[in-house]
């Protein structure tokens, strides 16, 4: 079978956030938000699926044809950095302050994290440890416990507390390293289950797990120094 | 106030793309075509060609392979030296193949490709597992393939389980390992 699905992970990234901003509007309604988000996502998609090539298989990085398979991996942090260096360029380049364009997509961002996550249903089946609870990959034959649900709905319940933390004046920047640390520190956790080859952790757990501990590291810094200025 | 209503305008088109994307998302997993496989290996089994070159067989010898393999799962690769996603996938099927060298094997099938490509893209990769030249195609075509690269996993039993269309990513790969391993 031919795989469509990461197609239609990208589509459900875009659509569920897209649709939740109808009834849930950010704290400050800006409409063309998801005009920006989607340039963004575009961003991403290349610096990531650069970032993957770079590390695995430097010779391809001529190949426009290695470049344009995203779905032989994209790298998720070079990807997610490049999406949020590319949102703050464009409302800095527009005099708007980025942190508060940041602050306002965070909990959307996270919700979109959420949707392609969750639509590992349309692409792989949602993999992991072999439980008699689960689903079936396609073509399997065991139960496999999905992970990836479970990242899920961790990372909808974020994005609900940080929403709600945002409308009881939870600053932008605050906003901002809560939500990148708690991506991190969810696919840190979920990386123990994630089926990998070999032994050891892998790239990915160990990245997340840095830019975890950079951001526990960060958060309260960055208080401090406002409640000295404060004061 | 028309900023207001500029807004509303927006909100309701992009509404209306979301909904059309959900829709399709639907049509698409509705007409989800069905992934059973039908190919099963037949014929007299004869031994597994040596690791790390490329040797000429027969749809024949390619099924008499699979057919001695018998008793421990099987991961055939099908790939060629100018396929984009191959090149991402082959040092993942290399890892695999060191890391499950006594629980699975892993043979390689190079079809739709030149000789002097598929062994450059060996040597470049440093592939030590078995892998298999189609020169007439007919493992290809006995396969069914659809597109490169395509990987089929066989169980322990010889049937064949799941067939992958497309680059592998490692959770997929290692979700069929311990599949098929279990």
């Amino acid at each position: 079978m031919r795989d469509y699905g990461l197609l239609a992970s990208i589509a459900a990234v875009l659509a569920v956030p897209a649709l939740l901003v109808r009834p849930w509007p950010p704290q400050e309604p800006d409409w063309r938000l998801l005009d920006r988000v989607g340039g963004s996502l575009a961003v991403g998609l290349i610096v990531g699926r650069l970032a993957a090539l770079a590390i695995d298989d430097p010779r391809s990085l001529t190949s426009v044809a290695d470049l344009l398979v995203i779905r032989s991996g994209v790298d998720f942090w070079p990807g997610l950095t490049a999406g949020i260096a590319w949102l703050a360029w464009t409302e800095h380049r527009a005099d708007r302050r980025p942190a508060a364009l940041l602050g306002t997509v965070a909990s959307a961002g996270l919700v979109g994290w959420a949707a392609y996550e969750a639509s590992c249903l349309l692409r792989d089946g949602c993999p992991g440890p072999i439980s008699p609870i689960g689903l079936r990959p396609d073509g399997l034959i065991e139960r496999q416990f999905p992970v990836a649900l479970i990242v899920a709905v961790a990372a909808v319940l974020v994005g609900w507390l940080v929403d709600r933390a945002r409308r009881r004046d939870l600053p932008d920047i605050d906003s901002i390293i809560v939500a990148i640390g708690a991506v991190a520190l969810i696919r840190s956790i979920a990386s123990f289950w994630l089926p990998h080859v070999g032994t050891g952790l892998t790239r990915q757990h160990l990245t997340s797990l840095a830019i975890f501990l950079a951001c526990a590291a960060v958060l309260p810094v960055v208080r401090q120094r406002r409640t000295r200025t404060a004061s | 106030m028309d900023e207001r209503r500029r807004g509303r305008t927006l909100a309701t088109r992009w509404g209306r793309i979301a909904l059309l994307i959900v829709a399709a998302v639907a049509v698409f997993v509705a007409t989800r075509p069905d992934s059973t496989p039908a190919f099963v290996a037949n014929g007299p089994a004869i031994d597994t060609p040596p690791p790390g070159v490329l040797t000429d067989l027969t749809a024949d010898e390619f099924e008499g392979v699979l057919v001695g393999l018998r008793g421990r799962p099987v991961i055939v690769n099908v790939w060629a030296s100018w396929c984009a996603p191959c090149r991402t996938e082959t040092p993942l099927l290399q890892r695999t193949s060191q890391a499950h060298r006594s629980d699975i094997v892993i043979i390689g099938v190079n079809s739709r490709d030149q000789r002097v490509g598929a062994l450059a893209f060996m040597d470049e990769f440093d592939v030590t597992f078995t892998n298999i030249f189609d020169e007439s195609g007919e493992i290809r075509r006995r396969l069914g393939v659809r597109g490169f690269p395509s990987t089929y996993v066989f169980g322990a039993d010889g049937k064949l389980r799941t067939t992958v269309v497309g680059g592998l990513t490692e959770q997929r790969l290692a979700s069929i390992i311990a599949d098929v391993t279990a």
